[in-house]
This record gives C-alpha cells, structure tokens and sequence, in this order.
C-alpha cells in the first residue's frame, strides 16, 4: 500500500516537473525570439565617437564667434547651418568608417529607421526657423532654443531604435530648452548674438560631448548594426 | 498539457540556431550574411548550415549581388516562411497557456 502511494506520488512529481519544464522552454523561446526581434531592429554603432565629434564641433565654432564677430539674426542662422552640415558630415563619415571596419552596409534597416524617426523633428526645427528669420525677429537667442527643443524631439524619436541613453538625452535637450526659454530673461538682463553662440555651444556642443565621453567609457564595443 | 500543441512545432524552425536566423529575420526585410553571423555569433559554417536547411524548406530566400567589388549575400524571409515562423509562436504561445492552465 505504501510503496503503490510512494509510486504516485513519484509519477505525480514527475508530472509537475514536466509541466514546468514545457512551460519554461516554450516562454524561454518566446524571450530569445522577442529580443532578438528588437535586437534586429536596434541601431547599435558606437555612439560615443559621434558625440564626440559633434560636441567638438559644436564647442569649438561657439568658441570661434569670441574671435570672429557673428551678428545678426540671418548671419547666426547661417553660420550655424553651416556648422551643423559639418558635424552631420563628420558623423556620417565616422558612421561610414565604422560600417567599411565591420563589413557591413553603410545605409543599413536600423539606420534607414533612425533617420525616418528623426526627421520630422530635424524639418520641424527647419520650418520654424525659416519662420523666425522670415518674420526678421529680433530675439537671435530664440533660434538656438527652438532647435535644440526640435533637436531634441527628433532624437527621442530615434531613440526608440537606439540604446535607451538617447531618449533620455532628447528629453533632455527639450526641457532644458523649454526651461530656458520661460528662464533666460531671469538669468541674462538682455540675450544678445552672443548669448545665442554661447547657447549653441553648450546645447549642442557640450551636451554632446559630455554625453559623448560618458558613452566612450559605457557604451558596449559593439559596433555591428 | 496537449500533447497536439507539441506536434504543430514546425521541427524546421525548433532549433536554437534557426529559431534565431528566423527571429532576425521576422523583424527586418533583409540582413545581410556578415551582420547575421555577427549578430548571432555563429560560424561561417555553421550559419551556412542551418540557412541551407531554411532554404531547402523554402523559409529563407538568399541573394547574392556585389557592394563594389565585394560579392554581398543577403537573406530574407520568404512568404511561407513568415507564415510558418508565425505558426510557430502561436503554437509556443499555446504551449505556455495550456501549461498555465
């Protein structure tokens, strides 16, 4: 009688521990499919020299407007285009450089989808640029707000298809510039130009360094997309 | 537990190895050969192996062209492959609920 309960009860384990094990192979599968899923779809070069670069850029034009004088709505607007087709050129010839390293395809899926998700917020800031400098304003120090907020909003956007760092550095770029447009006024008596080149400096340049040199010593050396 | 649950796995797909070349695939319209053994960090043989066994079951369509002068191999995911591939998550996923109860 005790041995026929010691059997059933053996079978009764042996079935809960079977019952345990599909379960945990088939929801061990459904893991390894999903996130190789998203691991698919992740845009996963390194960050860190792209920052980099772009926050020397970015640091070192703001520093040449102590030198070279840059006044003037329409001047600053086009100085600052020029300086950002430049870092956007380092950039890609970095991300280029990366892809031939790794033998892998420059304009890849994951890139193609960082750069549809950023858009919107890049033609954004274009548009109401065009906007501020068509209606002649005179506050240049709005300019480098509005873009930083548009930056920021495109990069979020990105980030969705980047490690997850990007989305809080866009959210960062547009509370910090959306506190700077309600609190300028209490900081600085009368923004000038200079305050506009200085606001370029430490939005785009330093905050891209800063976030640059914390990823160099973060960031995975993944470099394949 | 539904022992029927079990036998719609498709037996093609329920391998480590080709259940991940199908996952990638399932969530990109092509990778090429290189970013695929990168990703997965499989063999050059290895991975030749299991997309030869996804081909012949018409789950995996393989191109080869050139990127200069380099010949480029690039894999996606046929049709039937697709739907397969979704057949076999809903039968993992009934696994997992049945063994809920």
């Amino acid at each position: 009688m005790q041995s026929e309960i010691l059997d059933t009860l053996d079978k009764l384990t042996l079935q809960c521990k079977v019952n345990a094990m599909s379960n945990h192979w088939a929801e061990e599968n459904l893991d390894v499919i999903r996130t190789l899923m998203e691991r698919s779809a992740i845009y996963r070069r390194a960050l860190a020299p792209l920052m980099i670069a772009a926050g020397l850029v970015g640091v070192g034009a703001s520093t040449l407007t102590c030198f070279v004088k840059i006044e003037g709505l329409v001047p600053f607007a086009v100085y600052w285009l020029v300086v950002a087709a430049l870092a956007q050129g380092i950039c890609l010839l970095l991300v280029r450089r990366q892809a031939l390293k790794s033998e892998e395809e420059f304009w890849s899926a994951p890139t193609r989808r960082v750069a549809r998700a950023a858009l919107p917020g890049f033609f954004v800031g274009a548009a109401a640029s065009l906007l501020v400098v068509r209606a002649g304003a005179d506050e240049v120090w709005e300019l480098p707000l509005i873009w930083s907020a548009a930056y920021g909003c495109g990069i979020h956007a990105a980030g969705f298809f980047m490690p997850r760092g990007m989305k809080l550095f866009g959210w960062l770029m547009i509370l910090l510039s959306l506190g700077l447009f309600l609190g300028l006024g209490e900081i600085v008596e009368s923004p000038t130009t200079e305050t506009a080149h200085y606001l370029m400096g430490g939005l785009f340049g330093v905050l891209h360094l800063v976030y640059g040199v914390y990823l160099r010593f973060t960031e995975t050396a993944k470099e394949s997309v | 537990m539904n022992p029927e649950d079990f036998q719609k796995l498709d037996r093609v797909i329920h391998e480590k190895g080709r259940m991940a070349i199908m996952s990638l695939l399932a969530a990109t319209a092509e990778v090429s050969f290189t970013d695929m053994r990168n990703t997965l960090g499989m063999t050059d043989g290895n991975l030749t192996t299991h997309i030869k066994h996804l081909q012949k079951a018409g789950y995996v369509g393989v191109t080869k062209s050139f990127r200069g002068k380099r010949p480029l191999t690039t894999l996606s995911l046929t049709g039937q492959g697709r739907a397969a591939f979704a057949d076999y998550i809903d039968a993992l996923e009934k696994i997992v609920k049945s063994a809920r109860g």
